[in-house]
């Protein structure tokens, strides 16, 4: 597909456990199993599901960060090969990511004007006043001060430091960025002026987000598409109005039902549905659906078959035999 | 009305001499959930280990009274305590794998929180460990007992803290973040298990939270704090309704949520909680409210009466809803 930023075809990583003395190898742990996906120049599409589903494992297969074992991603019209430094170091310039821990990304040690101007730096586009001045406009970008440059990590709260983060991620003009929980370890008060900045950032620049998270109403309020992924699956895309207003997978009905609404009187109005059991392991997995283990309208079917995703007429995917029901 | 199980009276706990937590006071009633929300160093939880007296050694214990059932447990002596610890009062935290031993099967955990505070035999207490888990909904309860911490979930391993904390019947529970750790459909799990619990046994609960979503769920009363002083008290669904300091209000605007445009602007609260050593004599929320005027510098607000049960301690809280309003 021509014109899109992201473009992710059957992909797959398989973990391998090596065997050891008297100890037979384990099946391999398919943490990411034959997913597709695309993302279009300045679309948001959020990427849902519970820990261990694979979410940030795509993340860094997208980078190159883990190899793939079978499909192909690309990146800007180019194919992501783990194993080849110019095509990551090519890729890199396309596609950056912002993490969880701002402080866990930032070296201590190095003042936030050279964390920020490293990467222009590196690749030769800018020195002395010019990368000064590069460092400055990015600051400003993110709403701190160009005379903040010399200071240090520590001297700067975690949401301050997420901002850094982000201002870095946007130094060489990506056209993709890659969220992996960027406001899970803030405060309440402060996710909502990074989630403000990563909207304004995104209507002045017209870059995409693939923005992971487990917390859906933050994916709500950022997504324009979301995909659903179940122990290492898609198992429903859809548009974001789509996915929260007419959910059809089981597993979305049950992560929608799960997450609690700050407010009483709808949270407290919502049918009751606690998802029985819990995650099966990614290295030993039902055959059939995966979901089948837990789902409430699992048949003899959805435990020998794997459900394809097939594409409905309002733009939504689901991989469910039972969908309609 | 019965007397409430917990009744905390002007709490002050200090660090260095700089008050932490100032002037903190809240009440549970029996089977009631009362959530304390804030921001991390709001001192929320430093206040749920003070109720038990397991507060770290450079926390000092400044001031005030904790009434557990008439008892004050900010008088007594360690070995009292200890004896108060998982009989009368538990605790269960955020990261169960960590409050787990890691060298022990679960049961004989579970077995040896009762052996502790009750004279059973070996053999009773494992036939109540089994009782427990069953009554906790976990199933296989046989295998479950002789696994080890390592060999479950997280969800399973809070579900084991929670009947360690519960097997000796105490009256209060506190609960700190219990479900940060876990993934929203085992989080569902766990906070209907804990209703459900509170229901059948008219345990008193006391739960640390920052999140929004987990209060408008399970809890009755919040108390909201900042800067190591309630701000607000009220019902759950009076505070979301009309809440009456503008860092509530704030906060409730500041957090993404079904019915507000999608990718609009969302409120937020301009500035950082300001360290202890900073506060002078106003208001704790001054240099950050858009509602500050003179006074609020000058002179702190104490906590007054809006309504039945809801408390705000603003000068201006006449002037809060027009802030919901704005955001």
């Amino acid at each position: 597909m021509s014109g899109v930023v992201l473009d992710v075809r059957d992909a797959a990583v398989h973990f391998r456990s090596r065997g050891g003395f008297l100890r037979k190898a384990a099946p391999p742990l398919k943490a990411v199993d034959g997913v597709s996906l695309a993302i279009a120049p300045g679309e948001t599409l959020g990427l849902v599901g519970e820990s261990g589903c694979g979410k940030s494992t795509l993340a860094n297969a997208i980078l190159g960060l883990v190899p793939l074992t079978g499909g192909r991603i690309e990146v800007a019209g180019r194919a992501v090969d783990s194993a080849d430094r110019d095509s990551l170091s090519a890729i890199r310039s396309d596609a950056q990511m912002v993490f969880q821990d701002p402080a866990l990304s930032l070296n201590p040690r190095l003042s936030i004007g050279a964390a920020i101007g490293e990467p222009l730096l590196v690749r030769g586009l800018a020195t002395g006043t010019a990368l000064r001045d590069r460092v400055a406009a990015l600051l400003k970008a993110v709403g701190l001060e160009p005379d903040h440059a010399s200071r240090f990590p520590h001297a700067f709260s975690g949401g301050q430091r997420q901002r850094i983060v982000i201002a870095r991620a946007l130094a060489l003009q990506p056209k993709l960025v890659i969220c992996d929980e960027p406001v899970s370890a803030l405060d309440v008060s402060v996710r909502a002026q990074i989630l403000n900045l990563l909207v304004d950032l995104q209507r002045e620049r017209g870059m995409s987000y693939l923005f992971v998270s487990h917390d859906l109403s933050v994916v709500r309020h950022i997504a324009d598409r979301v995909a659903v992924m179940y122990l290492g699956r898609i198992v429903e895309t859809a548009s974001m109005s789509v996915l929260f207003g007419k959910p059809r997978h089981p597993y979305t009905q049950a992560l929608l039902a799960a997450a609690p609404e700050p407010d009483p009187v709808r949270q407290r109005a919502k049918p009751r549905r606690v998802l029985d059991g819990e995650l099966p392991s990614p290295a030993n997995l039902p055959p059939g659906c995966a979901f089948s283990s837990r789902c409430p309208l699992a048949s003899d079917l959805c435990r020998s078959e794997r459900p394809k995703l097939a594409a409905r007429p309002d733009g939504a995917s689901v991989a469910c035999h039972h969908a309609e029901e | 009305m019965a007397a409430p199980v917990l009744d905390i009276d002007r709490l002050r706990l200090d660090i260095g001499g700089a008050a932490v937590v100032d002037g903190l006071s809240l009440s549970v009633d029996e089977g009631e959930i009362v959530a304390l929300v804030g921001e991390s160093g709001c001192g929320k939880s430093l206040s749920a280990l003070a109720v038990l007296r397991l507060l770290p050694d450079a926390v000092r214990l400044a001031g005030g009274r904790i009434l557990l059932e008439g008892k004050d447990l900010a008088s007594l002596d360690m070995s009292a305590m200890a004896g108060i610890r998982g009989r009368d009062a538990s605790i269960i935290f955020q990261e169960p794998t960590a409050s787990l031993d890691p060298l022990m099967p679960v049961g004989d955990q579970i077995a040896e929180a009762l052996t502790a505070h009750r004279s059973v035999s070996a053999q009773e207490a494992r036939r109540r460990a089994r009782e427990m888990l069953v009554s906790i909904g976990i199933s296989d309860p046989d295998r479950r007992l002789a696994q080890y911490p390592f060999e479950l979930s997280g969800g399973m391993c809070q579900r084991i803290m929670i009947a360690i904390a519960l097997i000796c019947g105490p009256r209060l529970l506190i609960a700190d973040e219990p479900t940060t750790a876990l993934d929203v459909t085992i989080q569902a799990q766990i906070l209907h298990l804990i209703r459900q619990l509170v229901a059948e046994r008219g345990t008193a609960v006391l739960l640390i939270t920052h999140d929004m979503g987990v209060v408008a769920d399970i809890a009755d009363r919040v108390v909201v704090m900042y800067a190591g002083r309630v701000a607000e008290t009220a019902t759950a669904e009076e505070l979301f309704r009309a809440p009456r300091h503008p860092y509530t209000a704030l906060l409730l605007a500041s957090m993404p949520r079904a019915g507000i445009m999608p990718k609009s602007r969302l409120a937020t609260i301009e500035g950082t909680v300001p360290p202890p050593s900073s506060h002078g004599a106003g208001c704790r929320f001054a240099s950050r409210c858009p509602l500050v005027e003179d006074r609020c510098r000058i002179e702190s607000p104490p906590l007054v009466d809006h309504a039945p049960g809801h408390l705000a301690a603003c000068w201006r809280s006449d002037q809060v809803a027009r802030l919901g309003a704005a955001a």
